[in-house]
This record gives C-alpha cells, sequence and structure tokens, in this order.
C-alpha cells in the first residue's frame, strides 16, 4: 500500500519535473534563436563607418551615426526628466504614504502605466506635442519616452526603500534627524544601487522602443542635435530598412539591431554586478 | 492599584530592606500613561520614576508592552500613524508627549539604541558624526574630537581608531552595536533608552555591553528593557516587572529579585511562567 503510493508520488514528481524542464527550454529555444540570428546577420554588417557616417539614401554607402547620436540624446533626456520626479514620487509612495489608501491607489495606477502599450503613449504625447507645435520633434520623442521610464523608476524606487529595514529608518529618526534628511542621507544611500539599477534597466527597455518615437521624434535622414526638429534614432531606422527592398539597408538595420542588442545585455550586466555587489555589503 | 503597588515600593526603599540603596531623584516620570496600537491599549496607566543617572531596567514576557513603554520616552512610535499615547511624560518639568513638544529636540536629548545593530551604510567616522553634524558646525579638529570621545565612552575606540574611514558594515555584530551606542552618545544626551541591546549578540560581546552599560550610568540616565533576567540583574540598579500592560512591580533590583511583594512577579523571576 504504501509502496504504491510512494511509487505513484515519484512518478508524479519525476513527470511534473520534465514538463518544468521541457517548458524552460521551450522558452529558452526561441531567446537562443533570436539572439543567434541578431548576433550572424549582425555581426557581419559591423563596420567601423557605421558609427561615422551618416544614414544613406538608397543605393550610396553610409552608416548610422545620427542614428546613433538621436537615440543617445532622446533617451538620455527621457532619462534625464523621468528620473527625478520617478524617485521623488517612489519617496512619496514608500515613506509618506505607507499602508495608506491613496498610496496602494497611486502605487496601482502607476502599475498601469508600466504595462500600458507604448505605441499609446506615443499618441498620446502626439496629441500632447506634436499636433501643438505642428511639426515631430526629438523633444516630443524624449518625453514619450521619459513616459516609458517613469512608472519603472517610480516601482523600483518604491520597492527598494520598502526593502530598507525600519530599524535602519527608527534608528535614523531616533537621533532627532528629520524625515527628509533620513530619506536623503541614510535610506537613499542604503538603497542607491537598487535605484541605479532600476534607471539603468528603463534606459535599456527604452533604447529598443520603436513605437513611441513613429509619432514623435519621427526620423531624421540627416544629422541633426536641434531639439525642435525631427531626429533620427537606431529603432525607427531598424524598421524603415529593414522594411525596405535594398539589400544595404537590411544589413545596416541589422548591424544597429545587433549594437541596441549588445547595450541591452551590457546594461543588463552592469545592472546584475550592481545588485551583486550591493548583497555582499550589506 | 498601580499607585498602591509604587507606594509599597517606596516604603521597601525607604525600610532599606536588603539593598541599603534609596531611589534618586526622577529624571523622567511617567504619569497616568496609555498606550493604543489602533484600538487595543497594550499599555494601562503606567507610572513610573526613571532615577537619573541610574540604570532601571523593564522586564516581564514577550508582548507584555516593556519594549512600548520604552518606546514612548523618545516618541519613536509617532513614526507611525496608528500609534497613540495619552497621559504625560515629564523630562525636566515638561510633558514630551505633547505634540507641542519639540519632536526632534526631544530625540537629541534622549538616546536610543534598538535590538538589532543598525550602522548606516557610511564610514564608521560618518555614523558618529551624522546627526552631530545637523546639530552642531564643528571644526574638523573638534568634530575629531567629538567622534573620539563618543567612541571611547562606547569602548570601541581602540577597534575603531584605525579604521575610522572603512564602511561601518564591515564590523562585528557586537562591534556595531557599540558603534549604536556611540552613534547615540555623540549627541550627549541625558537619557540613553536601551531596547534589548544584546539580544542580537554572542555571550562575549554581551558581557562588553553590560560592562558598557556600567559605565555608562556615570553620564547618563539609562533604561533598558530585557527578556534576559540576569542581564537586569547584573547591570541594573531599579528593576520595573511589567505584565500584561501595567507596571506590576517597581523598585531596587535586589529587592524585586530577592523579596518581591507582588506574587506576580515572584512567580515569573522563579520561572513559573514567561
Amino acid at each position: 500500500m504504501t509502496t504504491t503510493l510512494n511509487l505513484r508520488r515519484q512518478i508524479t514528481d519525476y513527470g511534473a519535473r520534465i514538463m518544468a524542464t521541457l517548458a524552460t527550454l521551450f522558452g529558452l529555444f526561441w531567446l537562443v534563436w533570436i539572439l543567434w540570428t541578431t548576433v550572424s546577420n549582425g555581426l557581419p554588417a559591423l563596420k567601423w563607418s557605421l558609427f561615422t557616417q551618416m544614414t544613406p539614401p538608397p543605393g550610396a554607402d553610409g552608416g548610422l551615426l545620427n542614428a546613433f547620436v538621436g537615440s543617445i540624446i532622446m533617451s538620455g533626456l527621457a532619462v534625464l526628466i523621468a528620473t527625478p520626479i520617478g524617485i521623488a514620487a517612489g519617496t512619496y509612495l514608500a515613506e509618506y504614504a505607507r499602508n495608506t489608501r491613496l498610496g496602494e491607489t497611486i502605487r496601482f495606477v502607476n502599475d498601469i502605466l508600466l504595462s500600458v502599450p507604448s505605441i499609446i503613449i506615443g499618441l498620446f504625447v502626439y496629441e500632447l506635442m506634436v499636433r501643438q507645435m505642428g511639426h515631430f520633434s526629438a523633444i516630443a520623442g524624449a518625453v514619450a519616452l521619459s513616459f516609458i521610464v517613469l512608472p519603472v523608476v517610480v516601482r523600483t524606487t518604491d520597492e527598494m526603500l520598502q526593502l530598507v529595514p525600519s530599524s535602519m529608518r527608527e534608528s535614523a529618526l531616533a537621533l532627532g534627524v528629520p524625515q527628509w534628511k533620513v530619506i536623503r542621507q541614510v535610506l537613499y544611500r542604503a538603497s542607491m544601487a537598487g535605484i541605479v539599477t532600476g534607471v539603468l534597466l528603463a534606459f535599456a527597455r527604452i533604447s529598443g522602443e520603436t513605437a513611441p518615437l513613429l509619432f514623435t521624434a519621427l526620423n531624421n535622414q540627416y544629422w541633426t542635435t536641434n531639439l525642435g526638429e525631427p531626429m533620427a534614432n537606431v529603432p525607427v531606422v531598424i524598421f524603415q530598412y529593414a522594411m525596405s527592398p535594398y539589400e544595404f539597408w537590411h544589413a545596416l538595420a541589422w548591424a544597429g539591431a545587433f549594437v541596441v542588442t549588445m547595450l541591452v545585455l551590457l546594461l543588463g550586466l552592469v545592472s546584475r554586478a550592481l545588485l551583486l555587489r550591493k548583497k555582499v555589503n550589506v | 492599584m498601580i499607585n498602591e503597588s509604587i507606594s509599597i515600593f517606596t516604603a521597601v526603599a525607604g525600610n532599606d530592606t536588603n539593598s541599603g540603596k534609596v531611589i534618586g531623584p526622577a529624571k523622567m516620570t511617567a504619569r497616568n500613561l496609555n498606550f493604543y496600537y489602533g484600538n487595543f491599549q497594550a499599555l494601562k496607566n503606567i507610572n513610573l520614576d526613571l532615577p537619573e543617572k541610574s540604570v532601571t531596567a523593564l522586564i516581564g514576557p514577550s508582548g507584555c508592552g516593556k519594549s512600548t513603554l520604552l518606546r514612548i520616552f523618545n516618541r519613536i512610535y509617532a513614526i507611525y500613524p496608528k500609534q497613540r499615547a495619552t497621559g504625560e511624560v515629564l523630562f525636566n518639568g515638561e510633558n514630551v508627549i505633547a505634540p507641542s513638544y519639540s519632536i526632534n529636540r526631544l530625540r537629541s536629548r534622549i538616546g536610543m539604541v534598538f535590538q538589532k545593530p543598525v550602522p548606516f551604510p557610511m564610514t564608521i567616522y560618518d555614523n558618529v558624526a551624522y546627526a552631530i553634524r545637523h546639530y552642531e558646525k564643528l571644526s574638523r579638529t573638534d568634530m575629531d574630537s567629538r567622534v573620539e570621545q563618543a567612541l571611547r565612552d562606547a569602548a570601541l575606540w581602540d577597534e575603531a581608531k584605525d579604521k575610522l574611514n572603512q564602511s561601518a558594515l564591515n564590523f562585528s555584530g557586537g562591534q556595531q552595536q557599540r558603534l549604536c551606542i556611540a552613534r547615540a552618545i555623540a549627541l550627549k544626551p541625558e537619557v540613553l533608552l536601551l531596547d534589548e541591546p544584546t539580544s542580537a549578540l554572542d555571550p562575549i560581546a554581551t558581557a562588553k555591553i553590560e560592562q558598557l552599560i556600567e559605565d555608562l550610568k556615570e553620564k547618563y540616565t539609562v533604561l533598558i528593557v530585557t527578556h534576559n533576567m540576569q542581564q537586569a540583574a547584573r547591570v541594573s540598579d531599579y528593576t520595573g516587572f511589567i505584565f500584561h500592560g501595567e507596571l506590576v512591580e517597581f523598585g531596587n533590583t535586589d529587592d524585586i529579585f530577592t523579596n518581591p511583594a507582588k506574587q506576580h512577579t515572584s512567580d515569573y523571576i522563579t520561572g513559573r511562567f514567561g
């Protein structure tokens, strides 16, 4: 009786293990395939001229310099806009509105913003800025991207501050230091690695966003650093070149995709290293 | 009932039954103190004097309210919106739990050390200097000597003097706890509240902290919460026994441990419950 029961349990356990392993392999399979396609097509297309020349017209030689610079400007600006607001809002949620109904509501709304399809953000900023200004512009692109960064930073700041043990909060407040100073000088220091990680991951996320830029920054075949003009950017260039009939444009699109993928990978590694170092310290 | 017990103990102390000690003048006084977590009343009508420049211990079983009582004296409970106290805690003649009494002024005069040592994520030097910087503008040399004095008073100077610019997180648990004591006394408070300061430490570190508490009472009035009765007997001059949110008995430590007046106290001390 017990042996049959034992056997049945062992078989169930074995079956569950096989199912879980297969599911993992299934997921990994596609991921590896995507990475392999990107590397095998992108690596041969990688040339030094990629970083020194502008996006070419059909039939001419060129690179992606203006698109890289445009992406860096707009993504950087988006992070600069959203990070201070996001950290302040996350601090409000974790330190001032903890366990309150208002705080829970804001957290819920922020989670919705976190999962809004990015094309809706693009349309929203199109209405908000592009229609008002009468033309596409880099600043509108940066604002659209900042709407994607914002909820990520709010969420990470909130979570990282909640992870700081309440005993540290109490110890600092027990010294008679006002709350805002305790937050700035003690709690931020304790949660810095986590918050920076959140910002890095948000940067990685927007570096590949296409939809919000299609309606806002559009694209630009030429070099510009003027925030009031349409600006070139890697994701939209990849989109246009990949859809084109020209072989050389295809190669450029693959090269751009490869570079963005490597950047995202690098940012992921850096943020992991940051978090790991924090664990060792505390 | 509480008032009655107080009068008994004053009488016991006055009779000099065992210890020959008389309860000294009070540094802080709790009068008709009640405390609530939401609707739950955790402390009932506490009346207690903390005698100046001596060590007072609060003992009692888990959940009796001894830590709750300690946490009223510097109003650290006020961080949490659903906790509130009624009654009076007098400190130099003023009621410190009145909302009009500045919470930061109170906490700069009443230091607190918690159960788990929590050094701030900064250097050892900055941990001690942190709160001083908030209150006083000191020159570099003055600050250096203040930090050194605090570390000496916390019996940590010899171990810390070569590592002042290292992270405090590299210290052992016992060292971290003495650093927390140094951090609290760096502000030159008048009262020190210790909330089970050794419960997370090994016996050797505990012995060091207990020795330190002996030394601290020369300068400070110390209130310590402990679940370790031997520790209360070793380090304190006065002991209060708390049970179910009431101060059952208060008096000289020797009297409480050798000749308690209440059956409850006697049962707890002899290990019949708790």
